[in-house]
């Protein structure tokens, strides 16, 4: 078939068609004023015999189209005229559907860039995390010792490559005669060769490197090299100190180089498998080898893990988990992501159904188009395609003007989120599939909205439509039906907002409101972290803190500092310790697990935590002393139960395939109150206290209570630290109510976003309520008029007007209030605190509060009476006479 | 498909009908409607313009083709002719037809055959 000429020669065709018929009409008049009918009257004889021309027409040229396309093209073209025609109502509808897809823009973009988007490595999808986790309970994670690394990386047959690596830690770089702080990560030899991104320059890191004293090369970070070195090629080869030590510098990384999901690095060194370093801070990765699943790693991985533990006669308490990188870096941010998606997603519903709404009105001003189109010979698919033309067009405009909201939405979300709920420093940023989604919202909003103004446009009664055409509008029970419906949804779904805002709120405002088990108001804190050879020993450390905390105590103004290896709200990292109380059988199999704290002997009077019995630690709990230790009230129930714990021995068990030597035992000598570790909504830790003194760490906080202005007092501190050592800086400068701020942060985004959303759900309804209030009272005006003349009082009008919203509404709250109860019985485990899985959204309040639900339902119907009051004063104002003439 | 064959026919009909007249002889539109007309003793209820989308449909696939003439009654007019596809289209038609037929009037006269 020749349908390129076709396309040519329709122009042709058509006219010679045209041609044809009018002919043949010609013809047959002819011949039937030959047989003596008078011409007129043949004429129309003529026409009769021949049919609906304009179908003919029509009918015949469709044979030549590429029928699909081509009407398509039309209706295009005409429903393009029809928007450009109400450019009142276009600016509405789009602006209407581009805050809504813009918001879903937003939102997928943060979760594409942030969860979704591969690691910046070369197959990356085939990169897994390596890892370790108790068998008694898969989400906790166990560490890595670096034997059990060794022996996965030499023995495993279903990793292409197992590479390890430290957490980057701020080092001080000398080079040419100057010094600064820069992130340094230890990595083993094969690093790079597993990430499949080569060195540009010099050579990788040898695997005899991996041992103390030999591990003294560096690998210099592509940006680095070009910002603090000029891109000097000349470095290779030369010497630089990382804390005094020199190091060779061996290559420069790729440009490529990036992780997203760990602050990047400005030297890597080699990650020596003997040093002290590695026992809490290995971490591994694994390329896959072709063919192989991550679960046919783990079999294998366990099998090597247990035959290790095995040969050295160690419990076998854990076993080797594999899951892939990207998922295992992105999912502690998931959860509140995916969350904020669905409320997000029910926003843009609302806009949607708003636009229907705005459609249907619309579509009643039509009826007289559509019934002439219908009478004319339009099909009912025909004018369907039509109105769902019409609304495609509409959301593409909305997802035009959306994809600009969105990026600007994006932009302000990720500001508001903040690295700490973002997984990866990826740019947030517009690409193919961003815009694919936009697109597929665009249709899909398309299809919402335009189907029920479709199917009643094709439901049109022509007779009905076209002999009340003169009067102007006519009342349509279907046409009220679905306005109502809509108006009912939207209703519905803003309950579930406004419910879940309430809901947000409430928890918010409990998390502030939970006892934290300390009080330290206008303290500041700040952390040093020793380093460097000078600091190798405890009483080294010891010597360091206590000097600090002296220099400290003597700054006119400063009533108390204190010091502690961790402090409340800063989630100790650092120190653990497994327990058994001599004298019984261990109440685990492997010991009770504690968190640690070497706290100065005035630590709980400083952060007011309240001693529930026995003592405090005081400064006779000396280095040679007998070694005590205070638990939370926590570790005593979970120790102790109901008996008195006071004077009870606690004996550490050694866990060598995690690095913890043992100790000497320790006698509890007093309870202390829970204190928060991360915020209220948490499962509350057991905690174990012991004299700083006799467990000296590198890292820890300093906290000082004092009336000076905190820039003046800062300054002190700064001095005084430097004059100590100049190379141990301070860092994480908090005041105690910072830190109290920063633990409620999330809860309070979680809770303004939500709040945000419902706002904006509140408008739309407010504006759909109104549309149709406004609508109905249009209807009924005639009805109104003619009661208002017989008698009835204009209250009792505005009474009926306002009875009929109120029906509606109900019965969206009926629906609204059912969904949101059954939403929260799906989302219930998702939204609270899991342990080990993911920190819950909601606290203490519960996900069917009806005391919330209610208020929800108040707000809601106070402002669907205020929505249907404005018009409906409308109706009572009716005048009789004007209603009346309408007729 | 719209309305545009007046459904008293079954789809391809006039087609068939349409081929077999021109198989006769050359006609132009009108000729055409009038002998279709007048063979079926104006039985079938065919409305005259519906005879043109059922021409351009049997053009484009060629089974027809038409020149623009001068008819015995002096007017210009597009006469139609039968293509040799169109011949042989015809006659598979026709029997596909006769084959419906007899289907359809067994199961209407039952107990004769």
């Amino acid at each position: 078939m020749n349908w390129v000429k076709q396309l040519f020669s329709r122009r042709r065709l058509y006219h010679d068609l045209s041609d044809e018929i009018q002919e043949h009409l010609e013809e047959k008049i002819e011949e039937l004023v030959a047989g003596g009918m008078p011409r007129k009257e043949a004429a129309d004889a003529a026409r009769r015999e021949f049919g609906n021309l304009t179908l003919v027409r029509e009918d015949s040229r469709e044979v030549w189209r590429w029928p699909s396309i081509e009407n398509i093209f039309a209706d295009v073209r005409f429903g393009a005229r029809v928007l450009r025609k109400n450019p009142g109502f276009t600016a509405i509808a789009v602006l209407t559907l581009a805050i809504g897809i813009g918001a879903n823009t937003a939102i997928f973009s943060v979760l594409e860039s942030q969860l979704w988007h591969p690691l910046p490595f070369p197959d990356s999808e085939r990169l897994v995390d390596v890892h370790t986790v108790l068998r008694d309970n898969p989400k906790q994670w166990d560490v890595l010792s670096s034997r059990m690394f060794q022996a996965w990386r030499s023995q495993t047959r279903s990793l292409a490559g197992l590479l390890g690596y430290s957490y980057p830690r701020n080092r001080n770089l000398t080079a040419d005669g100057s010094a600064e702080r820069i992130l340094v990560m230890p990595v083993t030899s094969n690093f790079f060769e597993v990430l499949q991104v080569p060195l540009v320059r010099g050579r990788a890191f040898l695997a005899e490197e991996e041992t103390s004293g030999r591990d003294r090369a560096a690998i210099v970070s592509y940006s680095f090299w070009q910002n603090r070195f000029a891109s000097d090629p000349g470095l290779l080869g030369k010497q630089v100190l990382l804390d005094g030590q020199p190091y060779v510098v061996a290559g420069i990384t790729s440009p490529r180089l990036r992780f997203e999901f760990i602050e990047e690095p400005a030297v890597f060194v080699p990650l020596a498998m003997d040093s002290s370093q590695v026992t809490r801070n290995l971490y591994a990765i694994g390329r896959l080898a072709p063919d192989v699943t991550p679960q046919q790693v783990r079999e294998e991985l366990a099998v090597i893990f247990d035959r290790v533990l095995k040969s050295e006669g160690l419990p076998l308490e854990s076993t080797a988990a594999v899951a892939n990188l990207r998922e295992t870096w992105t999912q502690f941010a998931a959860q509140p992501l995916y969350f904020f998606a669905g409320a997000i997603t029910l926003v843009l519903l609302i806009a949607c159904v708003n636009t229907a709404g705005l459609l249907l009105a619309r579509g009643l001003a039509r009826q007289r188009e559509f019934a002439v189109r219908a009478t004319l010979g339009a099909g009912r698919a025909t004018l369907v395609r039509q109105s769902l033309i019409e609304s495609l067009l509409m959301s593409l405009a909305g997802g035009a003007v959306g994809t600009i909201f969105g990026i600007w939405g994006a932009g302000v979300l990720a500001k508001l989120l903040g690295p700490d709920r973002l997984p990866r420093t990826a740019p947030i940023a517009l690409n193919l599939s961003v815009l694919a989604f936009v697109l597929g919202v665009s249709i899909v909003s398309a299809l919402l909205l335009g189907i029920a103004p479709a199917l009643f446009a094709s439901h049109v009664d022509l007779n009905h439509t076209l002999r009340h055409a003169a009067r102007g509008l006519s009342a349509n029970r279907g046409q009220l039906r679905s306005r109502s419906t809509l108006v009912a949804v939207e209703v519905a779904l803003a309950l579930v907002l406004l419910f879940g805002a309430g809901l947000f709120l409430s928890s918010f405002v409990r998390l502030q409101e939970a006892p934290r088990g300390f009080d330290a108001p206008g303290a500041l804190t700040f952390r040093v972290d020793l380093h460097g050879e000078n600091y190798a020993k405890p009483d080294q450390m010891q010597r360091y803190f206590s000097i600090l905390t002296e220099q400290l105590r003597s700054i006119p103004g400063v009533r108390e500092v204190t010091l502690g290896s961790g402090l409340p709200l800063t989630g100790s990292e650092n120190l653990f310790g497994t327990v058994n109380v001599a004298g019984r059988p261990p109440a685990h199999k492997y010991g009770t697990f504690l968190t640690m704290h070497a706290i100065a002997p005035n630590y709980f009077q400083a952060l007011h935590m309240h001693l529930l019995a026995g003592r405090s630690l005081d400064s006779h709990d000396a280095e040679g002393a007998a070694r005590v230790a205070v638990i939370n009230r926590n570790a005593s129930q979970e120790l102790f139960g109901h008996e008195d714990p006071l004077g009870k021995i606690l004996e550490f068990v050694a866990q060598p395939q995690r690095g913890v030597l043992a100790q000497a035992p320790v006698q509890i000598v007093g309870v202390v109150e829970n204190a928060q570790e991360f915020g209220a909504n948490e499962v509350p830790f057991d905690d174990l206290y012991v004299p700083f003194s006799q467990h000296p760490v590198p890292s820890s906080y300093v906290l000082i209570d004092s009336n000076l202005p905190r820039g003046s007092l800062l300054a002190s501190i700064r001095a005084a630290a430097s004059s100590l050592d100049k190379d141990q800086p301070i860092f994480d400068v908090q005041t105690m109510d910072d830190r109290i701020t920063s633990s409620v942060q999330g809860a309070r985004f979680t809770m303004l976003i939500v709040a945000a959303l419902a706002a904006v759900a509140l408008v739309l309804v407010f504006v759909g309520i109104f549309g149709t209030v406004a609508y109905f009272v249009q209807q009924r005006t005639q009805e109104f008029g003619i009661r208002l003349a017989l008698g009835a009082s204009p209250a009792r009008i505005l009474r009926d007007a306002i009875a009929q919203s109120l029906a509606i509404g109900v019965v969206g709250l009926a629906i609204g209030v059912s969904s949101a109860l059954i939403l929260g019985r799906l989302l219930r485990h998702a939204l609270y605190l899991v342990p080990h899985e993911h920190t819950g959204m909601l606290y203490g309040v519960k996900i069917h509060d009806p005391l919330i639900m209610v208020g929800a339902c108040g707000l809601l119907i106070v402002v669907l009476l205020f929505a249907s009051y404005i018009p409906a004063r409308r109706a009572m104002r009716v005048d009789p006479m004007t209603a009346l003439r309408y007729e | 498909m719209k309305n545009s064959e007046q459904r008293d026919l079954f789809p391809g009909a006039l087609e068939m009908m349409i081929l077999r007249t021109l198989k006769r002889q050359p006609l132009h539109g009108y000729a055409l409607a009038q002998h279709i007309k007048r063979t079926s003793n104006d039985l079938l209820q065919i409305e005259e313009g519906s005879l043109y989308p059922a021409l351009q449909r049997l053009l484009k696939e060629e089974l027809v083709k038409a020149e623009w003439g001068i008819s015995a009654t002096n007017r210009r007019v597009r006469i139609y002719k039968l293509t040799a596809l169109g011949a042989k289209h015809l006659v598979r038609e026709v029997s596909r037809f006769e084959r419906m037929l007899k289907g359809i009037t067994r199961v209407l006269t039952p107990g004769e055959s």
